[in-house]
């Protein structure tokens, strides 16, 4: 292993195999419950241009991408079955009242509310997640592809960047900015990955509208999708402390869905003191003269290591 | 009264004599908080480099261009030369930019897709269009990491030396070229990157090179970079390596 990074590519490339691994890890990190942020007056730092002060490193802290409504359970029947090969196959998991809550934070069952078709759709996904007969049934994401709004923050540990007029989001796959200048949105045809999102501060909440969704990133290898016709309002709602976030995505698309749904995630500042784990934690202590402790993340680029986790299915097309 | 009325010519001629010698000095530029240039803003190299970094004729595949390298010849060891001849024979398929890849620096600076800086005192953002990668710039006094990384956009430490930032780059992956005709770094590249105003809306950018592996002898180019002004002008990701597959997504159609 000539360097760290390449364990980084490694670990974005076999998505499937980290979820397993990084589950025996995070122990300090991850936790089961959690009290989402309340949204009100912002007190703590601010930038020059008068936005709260929220730049620097953050990870979710309930899991990863593995399953949408369920994030630290099993997935699927392959994810279930008795261990094999001296236990390598299966995670040992929680009771379900032990684990953390759906991500559904409403409606109240935790489940997306779908359209009939679409929730055989999503079952069918997850059905050939792990033995992908059809291109269509390789999970995107697989592919280096970006995440998506949601999804993006069930991933690694990403940067939040801030200036005035914009806040940058860096993922571990793709990045995304949001506007917070006024500016009108790109023309609805222009479907993105990550959409195109315009943004404001009300208090200590960053409240985005996202549009122009082209939908192709899953919201969770579980299979769950909605429609490029959707729109999403976002809002991070940050805790005056400045260790905490809250993010909650109501999604309304009335192509696949019976009524709007929302999305919560649970965040946490990433800090010099946070252990390293290769996982929610991707930065390094910068090399300087100072005393001062500055951790930084080196460069993200993930489909030109993935040679072989989805593309086969391209090359056969 | 006298003596004193000719101080006065004197400093009004000086001052307009200066003014007319010096023109760079007076033309107002973006300035941040901390009084450094500030780059923010989308840019956009006119240069054809992509299209060939050496004087060039038109091709079936690249327009014409004068060049933007320094003497007009890149400065390749016979080895590399031959390397770089099998690569413009292969160039539709094995230029790294036909696989999606990611560009590199610096020709994601001047390739023919604008990209985007944001600028803070401690770092600036480059975010590029084409595979919509960003590159960091970091200007807080760090130093390059221990080690050989191997990165595709490189390890990028700044500093200001009066207007100029001066970029130093090292820990390159050596996986990818410079234009589109086949012109190329090892992983050993160090470049220097040097960027100034020369009005508020176009940007000098230098490089120079050194590559024991690949060069004989340092060299250098020149492109300039024109801030892009359309009122709707946004940086619209691209991200090229998923265009084979995203029909599939997000459900595909029946029709």
């Amino acid at each position: 292993m000539r360097n760290r990074l390449q364990l980084v590519v490694l670990l974005g490339a076999l998505a499937m195999a980290s979820a397993v691994a990084s589950a025996q890890n995070l122990r300090g990190w991850r936790e089961s419950s959690f009290v989402p942020t309340a949204k009100g007056e912002w007190t703590g730092q601010r930038l020059p241009d008068g936005q709260p002060d929220v730049a620097g490193h953050w990870s979710n802290t309930v899991g990863n991408h593995n399953n949408l409504t369920d994030p630290q359970g099993p997935l699927g029947a392959d994810d279930e079955a008795p261990p094999q090969n001296g236990g390598q196959n299966a995670r040992r998991v929680k009771p379900r009242n032990e684990r953390a809550p759906s991500r559904i934070s409403d409606p109240p069952d935790g489940q997306i509310p779908f359209q009939p078709w679409a929730r055989a759709k999503q079952q069918e996904f997850l059905k050939y997640l792990n033995n992908p007969i059809l291109p269509e049934y390789v999970e995107p994401f697989a592919r280096c592809a970006p995440g998506g709004p949601s999804k993006s923050f069930m991933w690694h540990g990403y940067e939040i960047r801030q200036f005035p007029g914009s806040v940058v989001f860096l993922f571990d796959s793709g990045n995304r900015v949001i506007y917070l200048d006024g500016r009108p949105h790109l023309p609805s045809n222009l479907k993105l990955w990550n959409g195109d999102s315009r943004g404001h501060w009300e208090g200590n909440t960053l409240v985005v509208d996202t549009t122009n969704n082209n939908s192709k990133a899953r919201l969770g290898r579980s299979g769950e999708f909605v429609s490029e016709n959707a729109t999403i309002a976002e809002r991070f709602i940050f805790d005056a402390s400045g260790d905490r976030f809250t993010y909650d995505a109501t999604y309304t698309d009335s192509t696949v869905l019976t009524r709007p749904f929302t999305i919560t995630i649970p965040n946490r500042r990433v800090t010099d003191k946070t252990p390293a784990d290769d996982w929610n934690n991707l930065t390094f202590p910068a090399k300087h003269a100072g005393n001062q402790p500055i951790i930084e993340a080196y460069e993200r680029v993930c489909a030109e290591g993935n040679g072989n986790h989805g593309q086969v299915v391209v090359g056969s097309k | 009264m006298r003596s004193a009325a000719l101080a006065v010519l004197a400093l009004l001629a000086g001052s307009a004599l200066g003014f007319a010698q010096k023109p760079a000095s007076s033309p107002s530029i973006p300035r941040g908080a901390d009084g450094k240039p500030d780059f923010s803003g989308i840019w956009q190299s006119l240069s054809g480099a992509d299209y060939g970094l050496e004087p060039h004729l038109a091709t079936k595949d690249g327009p014409p261009g004068a060049g933007v390298v320094e003497g007009g010849v890149i400065p390749y060891q016979a080895a590399a030369l031959e390397q770089r001849a099998k690569n413009f024979a292969a160039r539709a398929t094995a230029d790294p930019r036909t696989k999606c890849f990611t560009l590199g620096t610096p020709r994601g600076i001047y390739n023919s897709e604008p990209f985007q800086i944001f600028q803070r005192p401690r770092d600036l953002t480059l975010l590029y269009e084409f595979g919509h990668p960003v590159r960091t710039i970091n200007t807080n006094g760090t130093e390059h990491p221990d080690g050989h990384i191997d990165f595709w956009l490189g390890d990028s430490r700044g500093h200001w030396e009066g207007d100029t930032l001066v970029v130093d780059v090292t820990d390159f992956n050596g996986e990818t070229w410079l234009d589109r005709v086949g012109n190329f770094n090892s992983d050993e590249l160090h470049l220097v990157e040097r960027w100034s105003f020369i009005d508020r809306n176009t940007i000098r950018y230098r490089a120079t090179f050194e590559d024991p592996k690949v060069y004989t002898r340092p060299w250098s180019i020149e492109v300039l970079l024109y801030r892009r002004l359309e009122p709707n002008v946004q940086i619209i990701e691209n991200y090229c390596s998923t265009l084979d597959y995203d029909k599939y997504y997000p459900v595909p159609s029946t029709k």
